[in-house]
């Protein structure tokens, strides 16, 4: 298994929880007021509520249901009902393995973590991700390339867009552009990023 | 059908003071019905067939049965005290378990983090022991002794109180508290949840209340209790699973859940799992 791009970390801001995905895994992506990136398992075990509803205070994800409080490697450190309690080791949310470069969050399986670390992205700058239903190989097509690490040129900009696959035919692109690009070329990059995602997904209802 | 027992029992479909002749259309326990009334105003209930329902006009609102309930539909005696404001709060639709709606409203540790500075406040989270019993004579789940801080209990509330609750589980879908009653504190305010499994992971919620409060307008009362349960709702439409586990394994509960715990309890020993998940998936 590879590392699988996630999330871009501009859009986990420190201090901030968001809702992601590792197949068909639903997990939360959250970072730490001291710059942090965690990636874990999207549900409290104390009543299956989902933690990216949660709030980051310092370094714990709280749940936002009973404010069940969680550290490092997914551990419980507070129990707000019973304050004066230390939750036993066993509670604890599954966590899942991450790493974050070049301005993107990458996940995988905790006990399947990839020996290689994920593609050098030197040059570019993340733009933004976007979500759409069509399967990565139609993706592909209709940028002109194959496989989940595509680059080439939208909007006369070099770019590098990566695919997330996503259960029930669905994937995220999280593009990125050429450094220095000027806000006339990003916009350009991102309504053909748009326009892609357009075609991609006539292309699907085609198929089908 | 998953839940047999489940049809043998009176369920919530609209409020008695709503009717229309020309009726509309819902679902009970995943089957067709509709709710109108005749030309003299009383309640109608028709199954997908076109066959009548059997019907229960209490509480404001209209109750029916799919199946054969063995017992009339509970009473609340304290509600019929002279001097208390009968409030039909109105619906809220919630795609989660109707069993999870329930489960819920009988729990008070979440107030600080959903409800924050009405219901609770850090950092007063913490939940004292309370009694809960399964009342074997009536079989009906009983949480009593149960207190809690609260900023603004109700409407009608100044500042922060410690709350007295007790809750009462007399069928499966529906609860009812027992508060302290800010304008009376030796009577009891009776705010209950009505709930109609529309399908296994979605419910129509029907809030009412008994309350004794002379000054807040209804306008005001039925607000209040709306925000709550659109607070609530942000919560019920995002647990995994959504049905309502009620093997051990899948959840973690502490001493605060003793009431969920005997209300899980309560619905495995007599089968009352539509919206429930029995075996961990
Ligand atoms: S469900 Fe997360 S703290 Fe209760
Ligand atoms: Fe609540």
């Amino acid at each position: 298994m590879n590392w699988t791009p996630a999330a871009l970390s501009q859009d986990i801001p420190s201090g901030s929880a968001a809702p992601g995905q590792l197949g068909d895994k639903d997990i939360v992506i959250w970072r730490s007021a001291s710059g942090r990136i965690a990636a874990w398992s999207d549900r409290c075990p104390h009543r299956g509520m989902r933690l990216s509803h949660g709030f980051v205070r310092g370094e714990f994800l709280s749940c936002i249901y009973h404010g069940w409080r969680y550290g490092d490697g997914g551990q419980c450190h507070r129990i707000p009902a019973h304050p004066e309690l230390t939750p036993p080791d066993a509670i604890k949310v599954p966590v899942f393995a991450v790493t974050e470069s070049d301005g993107v969050v990458w996940v995988a399986q905790k006990d399947a973590e990839p020996e290689a670390p994920p593609p050098g992205l030197a040059g570019f700058s993340p733009l933004r991700t976007l979500r759409l239903s069509a399967r990565p190989e139609t993706v592909a097509a209709a940028f002109g390339g194959t496989g989940l690490d595509l680059r080439g040129e939208l909007g006369g900009c070099a770019v590098v867009v990566l695919i997330q696959p996503l259960p029930d035919d669905q994937c995220n692109l999280h593009a990125l552009a050429a450094n220095g690009a000027d806000t006339a070329t990003l916009d350009r990059v991102s309504a053909a990023l748009e326009a892609l995602r357009r075609q991609a997904e006539t292309a699907e209802e085609i198929a089908a | 059908m998953n839940g047999e027992a489940m049809r043998d029992q009176w369920y919530p479909v609209g409020i008695a003071a709503q009717l229309t002749p020309a009726g509309r259309d819902s679902l009970l326990l995943g089957e067709a019905i509709r709710i109108a009334c005749d030309s003299d105003g009383a309640a109608l209930v028709t199954d997908g067939a076109g066959r009548a329902l059997p019907v229960i006009t209490r509480f404001g609102h209209v109750w029916t049965t799919l199946g054969q309930p063995e017992r009339d539909l509970f009473t609340i005696p304290e509600a019929d005290q002279p001097g208390r404001r009968l409030v039909d709060v109105g619906t809220v639709l919630v795609r989660c378990s109707p069993l999870r709606a329930v489960e819920n409203f009988l729990d008070i540790a979440h107030f600080p983090f959903v409800h924050t500075d009405i219901l609770g406040s850090e950092p007063h989270t913490e939940v004292q022991r309370y009694e809960v019993e399964i009342r074997d004579d009536v079989d009906e789940v009983w949480a009593t002794k149960v207190s809690f801080y609260q900023p603004q209990a109700a409407k009608s509330a100044q500042g922060g109180i410690n709350a007295e609750y007790m809750y009462r589980v007399p069928a499966p879908t529906c609860s009812v508290l027992y508060k302290t009653c800010p304008a009376r504190p030796e009577e009891w305010d009776v705010i209950t949840l009505f709930v109609q499994p529309l399908t296994e992971t979605t419910c129509q919620v029907w809030p009412w209340m008994a309350l004794f409060d002379e000054d807040s307008s209804m306008t005001d009362m039925i607000h209040f209790q709306q925000m709550i349960f659109v607070q609530d709702r942000s919560i019920l439409e995002n647990q995994i699973p959504a049905l309502l586990p009620l093997d051990p394994g899948m959840e973690i509960p502490t001493r605060a859940d003793m009431t969920s715990i005997a209300y899980r309890r309560w619905l495995k020993r007599h089968g009352y799992t539509y919206g429930a998940q029995l075996v961990a998936a």
